[in-house]
């Protein structure tokens, strides 16, 4: 590869590049031009404009006015707003410990203990990670619903009492986690794949090495394969972490955010804000916010990694 | 590819002083229920479909006593699939037709053209990557409320593309950087034209990230759900992901087997794509990701 540049950078044609630049030019441009203008126009416009409606009172009809950070201060003594913030953070939290460990358990189980059937079960944990959010949130309800549900006429069945007296999706401290844990059901699909991707590619003479000094699997996983992969864990983290903090779909279709605010998240907020009670400066004020916080954990991701570097 | 895998893989003859007999039987066990705790939401259905609501409130749990299909037409009816599944399936060609060529060609532009303008530029695409479509939902809505497009289908897939261009003018980007240099010299000493190079010798070798894309960019438009959602009110244009969501808003599950039925409907195109093409997508999945 050095050698191209250096080659290219002693070819006696340049003179001859130079007649032919603005050929260059106008083909630089007519490329670069649909996907600036995308973005331009469906990104960073609305992105001014997000942070300039955070600023007023504006509802959609009639004009807007200024009103500077009161949006902001509204959100932080509203109920629902604050509801919203705790879970998101509860679901990070939650998340990164419980689903992740699951994934890596599972990526480095599927790896190690490689025969005839657990070969294709990769494929299988895939599958719930590739349905749209719509059809989980129809197959979390078919497990969760009260009365019909296959929880609810499991416990018929079996006179199961106490699990037909728990209501899943109606009780405000379970239903957070009923739909945590069709969330997991549904995304860990893809932390296993990519963990065990991640897992697959530790070079062969590194495994045998520790074969040679007597490893068993499990220090295997605990001293090789778990430094070597940190990288991919706290990629998978972050994902799991900004994921939180735009969370809609799930909560949205199986709750709507409710009982009360139980399982409200930031986007529905914003989206009750912005789209059913037309309130569209406080809903930009909640994007704002949703972007500030993936920004800021994105940051945090970055800078701990260069320190580690650096150590 | 598969013989890679297969060489890094760690088989159970690696590790030969360990006896992982009992062990590895129980992990096996522990994968196989996991795995099935993955697919029964999808099988379970199945065992209420058949049957009436008042076999279903009698007797949840027995086998069919026969094959009625009447709840798969009543489902069929009321979440209307294949209506949704076309208006799916025109975003998802829309978002591919927009997302991929603007992209292929900005990567080519930022791999093979470097300048400081293109640098600055490249900076300014790659940060719409961290920028969730959350954020900027409302004004969003606003914009195409303005240029008239919010309820058509351009409304969804228009947006859609301008947040999936960062990413795949990264992955392009990335890949035209790795291709020979001297390709294109050759050609341009044959007479060869800034375009030409681009049609005739670039774009062809970028084909593995030009399939990747299309699959992404298409699953993408698939399950796309909260842009739908805001841009479109108007029943003859609801997405397939519309259709399920507002079955699930009007009847909910109190008839029990017609919402086993709607569910077994609105999971099928995925599954069936997904069984036909799950190699495709892992593996294009990976790909992006660990590139990304």
């Amino acid at each position: 590869m050095n050698m191209n540049v250096k080659a290219y950078a002693m070819m006696p044609g340049k003179k001859k590049m130079k007649t032919r630049d603005w050929n260059a030019l106008l083909f630089k441009s007519v490329l670069l031009l649909p996907a600036i203008l995308f973005l331009a126009v469906f990104m960073y416009y609305p992105i001014e404009e997000t942070f300039r409606l955070s600023m007023t009172r504006s509802t959609g009809l009639g004009p807007t006015q200024f009103i500077g950070f009161q949006n902001y201060v509204r959100l932080f003594q509203n109920e629902e707003f604050l509801m919203g913030l705790k879970n998101a953070l509860l679901w990070a939290f939650w998340s990164v410990c419980i689903q992740i460990p699951l994934a890596f358990f599972i990526a480095f189980s599927l790896s190690v203990y490689k025969n005839k059937i657990t070969k294709p079960l990769r494929v299988i944990y895939y599958l719930s990670n590739v349905l749209p959010s719509a059809i989980t949130a129809m197959l979390g309800k078919f497990m969760f619903a009260p009365r019909n549900g296959v929880m609810a006429t499991l416990s018929a069945k079996f006179k199961w009492e106490w699990l037909g007296k728990i209501d899943f999706l109606g009780n405000p401290d379970l239903a957070f986690w009923s739909i945590f844990a069709v969330a997991t059901w549904a995304y860990s699909g893809f932390y296993i794949v990519y963990l065990m991707a991640n897992i697959e590619q530790i070079p062969k003479d590194i495994q045998e090495a520790a074969q040679l000094d007597g490893a068993t699997r499990w220090q295997y996983a605990r001293f090789i394969v778990l430094p070597m992969t940190s990288y991919a864990l706290r990629i998978v983290s972050l994902l799991c972490i900004v994921g939180s903090m735009k969370l809609f779909d799930l909560p949205w279709l199986m709750t709507s955010g409710g009982p009360g605010y139980a399982t409200s998240t930031l986007g529905i907020v914003l989206y009750k804000n912005g789209f059913l009670n037309w309130q569209y400066g406080r809903g930009a004020a909640v994007g704002v916010i949703i972007f500030l916080l993936s920004l800021f954990f994105t940051i945090l991701q970055f800078s701990l990694q260069r320190k580690d570097r650096d150590a | 590819m598969k013989t890679k895998t297969a060489k890094l893989s760690l088989g159970a003859e690696s590790f030969p002083h360990y006896r992982p007999k009992l062990k590895e039987i129980l992990v096996t066990l522990i994968l196989v229920l996991l795995a099935l705790t993955v697919i029964l939401p999808l099988i379970l259905p199945w065992m209420f479909v058949f049957k009436t609501r008042l076999e279903f409130a009698y007797n949840p749990w027995g086998w069919p006593t026969e094959l009625r299909w009447l709840n798969f037409v009543e489902a069929w009816k009321v979440i209307r699939i294949g209506q949704g599944l076309l208006n799916t399936l025109y975003v998802c060609l829309g978002a591919i037709v927009c997302t991929v060529p603007s992209a292929a060609m900005a990567g080519y532009v930022f791999a093979r053209y470097r300048s400081k303008v293109t640098e600055v530029l490249f900076y300014f695409i790659l940060a719409g990557y961290f920028v969730p479509v959350q954020m900027v939902l409302i004004p969003l809505y606003q914009l195409c409320g303005l240029m008239g497009i919010t309820d058509t289908l351009p409304g969804l897939f228009l947006p859609m593309t301008a947040f999936g261009i960062p990413f795949w003018t990264i992955i392009y980007r990335s890949f035209f950087v790795k291709l020979p240099n001297e390709l294109a010299e050759a050609a341009r000493i044959d007479g060869a034209g800034h375009t030409s190079i681009f049609v005739r010798i670039m774009l062809p070798l970028a084909k593995p990230a030009t399939v990747l894309a299309t699959l992404l960019v298409f699953m993408g438009a698939w399950s796309d759900y909260l842009l739908s959602l805001i841009m479109i009110n108007s029943a003859d244009r609801y997405t397939m992901q519309l259709r399920v969501s507002q079955f699930l808003n009007a009847y909910g599950a109190d008839h029990m087997p017609r919402y086993a039925a709607a569910a077994i409907i609105a999971a099928a195109p995925t599954v069936i794509l997904y069984m036909i093409g799950h190699r495709w997508i892992i593996q294009s999945t990976l790909a992006g990701a660990i590139k990304g």
